[in-house]
């Protein structure tokens, strides 16, 4: 994942090049991250989704007219849960366990709340809050108002969200990992807004000095041999 | 929390974290906390810039440094072996994929009062003046006389024997003056002290081996260090044992082991009972089972330039053999800089480190410090080091032992592995990581 956020050109010219960006999930537990990439990526919806295990790491490609954006996608692996016994709010900041590593380096983030939950939404406020201080500064934030199926239940208001995303730069929709609503919608959005210049592509690019090496290869097989200035 | 885990790992330090993903990758039910409210424990890197300050109780800090957030400090300084067991384990765990590495830019080594790098191919062999002409010819026959050597075949020993014969007997035996010797069992061996010369040879062949194995990866050095810093390391394993369902909660106060009848059988935690059929922790959280063998001193040392006499280099390492300086243990520098994301633009750290031999620790540092040129700011932890004072057999209690001065990772690893097979009784297998891995991931 050397080239994380720079252009790569496929084999042979006249195709579009492609652009790999790391995107993460955050937000409160059973929102539905899991459930949104699982649409997103498998075309898939499961009611009883259970927390995250196993596979937390999923690549997705978005087509646009003249690039081809490939989504590298970190799901919390529950390590956003807090236990259930502690239901409290100040408990819940106590317990959070996500480490930095996860949105380290991140061009892109989906806050994703429950629209039948208020405090879910009280909890992306936070998220929001956390990325503008820890993430890359030009990081591209959607908000995800995930299970507007459950239009009946509804706690937070559309509107309401909407006036909070213009406020901090926020791309916004209601989504609905159910019924596949406005799911391959975001991630088309997210892609569209994404810088893809040459250089960097807008995530926390390495400075200087030595090449980022791969170590999944055998030894000697670098390409040139050479890895460093 | 009143649930019933297979394991309960208190402590988010490399060994705990690596210990926890393997164990949840194997299907085992695991309660991983931690009493900071950061991953790593001992190993963690500090971020931001403040934080470090506050650590060691200073507040002085200034604007030069630039963002504090760009700043993740190491507290315990090592370098990956490129063909080591730790690389071996990340590749095989997939923790490769959330993180980044970048090769160590040159590897350095101290000789009457000052710094040499360290051959790294024949070429830079031949024009090195750590040896003179003659020397590096036997050096040179050494060097082929270690790669060629196989512990398995007698055919490949030239008359030693890798379980009796001792290392001073092969140095004779090459006709290597002490001044090589010193450079072949610090600087490539990578030993701590000179007990090693009286000790059979095959341990430190095998040490030569892999220093020139990982050298021959990436060419310029054997060492690799993560973007972000070592804290990553931890991180990573982390998120391993937290995908395979293992249950993470920072910030928490760990009251008591809970024991019956001389066997742990939970974990009392602002007064609540975790139970769980065995512990892993690191001393610090069970210091009544952990006896001190010795204490390490650190200088962590923030500079605005690369250290001198070493072509600039944005990261290296500077061994300082023990018998150069006077000393029972060696000297180490590890140093690495703003292009690993670890410090804000211009800026380089330097960690100085060793194993305390007197009753001033910081003043064993001078040799080391003095080769740094200026030091903008320097802050010295001395810490004790502890291991586990019985092997938890009986207990259930399966404590790390601190993690020791060395460079790299090699002793980190071997207690894992061994940890590993007193937790559950049978030998840790790289290859069978991947295996589990790949049935679950079906």
């Amino acid at each position: 994942m050397a080239s994380r956020g720079q252009p790569q050109r496929p084999n042979g010219s006249g195709q579009s090049k492609i652009c790999q960006f790391k995107l993460v999930l955050l937000g409160e537990s059973a929102v539905g991250k899991s459930s949104l990439v699982l649409r997103f990526v498998k075309g898939q919806f499961q009611e009883y989704q259970e927390s995250t295990i196993g596979a937390a790491f999923l690549t997705q490609t978005v087509c646009l007219d003249d690039v081809t954006v490939k989504f590298e996608i970190w799901d919390t692996a529950g390590q956003e849960n807090i236990f259930l016994i502690l239901p409290s709010f100040c408990r819940y900041l106590r317990y959070h366990s996500l480490a930095p590593m996860y949105y380290r380096g991140a061009q892109t983030a989906i806050v994703v709340y429950d629209i039948s939950n208020a405090e879910s939404f009280q909890r992306a406020k936070a998220w929001v809050k956390e990325l503008q201080r820890q993430a890359s500064p030009n990081i591209v934030i959607a908000l995800a108002g995930n299970k507007a199926d459950l239009a009946n239940k509804r706690m937070v208001d559309a509107d309401e969200a909407q006036v909070y995303a213009e406020e901090n730069g926020l791309l916004f929709m209601e989504t609905s990992a159910k019924t596949a609503m406005n799911v391959n919608e975001i991630f088309l959005a997210i892609a569209k807004k994404l810088p893809k210049s040459e250089q960097g592509g807008g995530g926390a690019a390495t400075q200087g000095g030595a090449r980022v090496v791969d170590i999944n290869k055998p030894a000697n097989n670098s390409g040139g041999g050479g890895c460093c200035k | 929390m009143n649930e019933e885990y297979d394991v309960i790992v208190l402590g988010t330090g490399l060994k705990e974290c690596i210990l926890s993903g393997m164990l949840s990758v194997s299907g085992r039910k695991v309660l991983h906390m931690d009493r900071n409210k950061y991953y790593g424990g001992e190993s963690a890197s500090l971020t931001p810039l403040e934080s470090l300050f506050s650590k060691f109780e200073q507040s002085d800090t200034n604007e030069k440094f630039g963002r504090g957030r760009d700043w993740n400090v190491d507290l315990i300084p090592k370098f990956i072996m490129a063909n080591g067991q730790l690389v071996k384990l990340l590749i095989h765990s997939g923790v490769t994929r959330y993180l980044e590495f970048k090769v160590v830019e040159g590897s350095f080594v101290y000789k009457g009062g000052s710094v040499y790098k360290v051959p790294a191919d024949e070429k830079e062999a031949l024009a090195t003046s750590l040896m003179g002409l003659f020397e590096k010819r036997r050096f040179r026959k050494f060097l082929l006389f270690v790669m060629d050597f196989k512990q398995d075949d007698p055919s490949t020993w030239q008359g030693t024997n890798p379980k009796s014969t001792t290392m001073n007997e092969v140095y004779k035996k090459f006709g290597l003056s002490s001044g090589t010797a010193d450079f072949t069992g610090h600087a490539l061996g990578l030993h701590l002290d000179d007990e090693y010369l009286n000790a059979a040879c095959g341990d430190t062949i095998q040490r030569i081996k892999l220093y020139y194995e990982s050298l021959s990866h990436y060419g310029k050095s054997p060492y690799l260090y993560p973007l972000y810093g070592l804290g990553e390391l931890p991180q990573g394993f982390a998120r391993l044992s937290a995908i395979y369902g293992g249950t993470y909660m920072l910030d928490k106060p760990i009251e008591e082991l809970v024991m019956e009848n001389g066997v742990v059988v939970g974990v009392k935690s602002e007064g609540e009972v975790a139970r769980a059929k065995c512990v892993i922790c690191d001393p610090s959280y069970c210091s009544n089972r952990a006896k001190k063998v010795g204490q390490a001193v650190r200088a962590i040392c923030l500079l605005n330039h690369p250290i001198p006499k070493t072509n600039n280099a944005s990261s290296c390492q500077i061994i300082i053999p023990q018998n150069q300086v006077g000393r029972k243990s060696d000297m180490y520098i590890c140093s690495v800089s703003f292009t690993h994301n670890v410090c804000s633009k211009g800026w380089y750290l330097a960690i100085v480190s060793t194993t305390v031999e007197t009753d001033n620790a910081e003043a064993e540092l001078k040799p080391a410090l003095d080769l740094l040129g200026s030091i903008e700011k320097k802050f010295i932890a001395v810490s004790d080091i502890y291991e586990p004072s019985d092997d938890g057999q009986e207990s259930k209690v399966f404590i790390s032992k601190s993690y020791d001065a060395t460079t790299h990772f090699e002793t980190t690893c071997n207690d894992i592995v061994d940890m590993y097979r007193r937790v559950t009784g049978s030998e840790f297998d790289f290859a069978k990581v991947q295996k589990d891995l790949e049935t679950v991931e079906q």
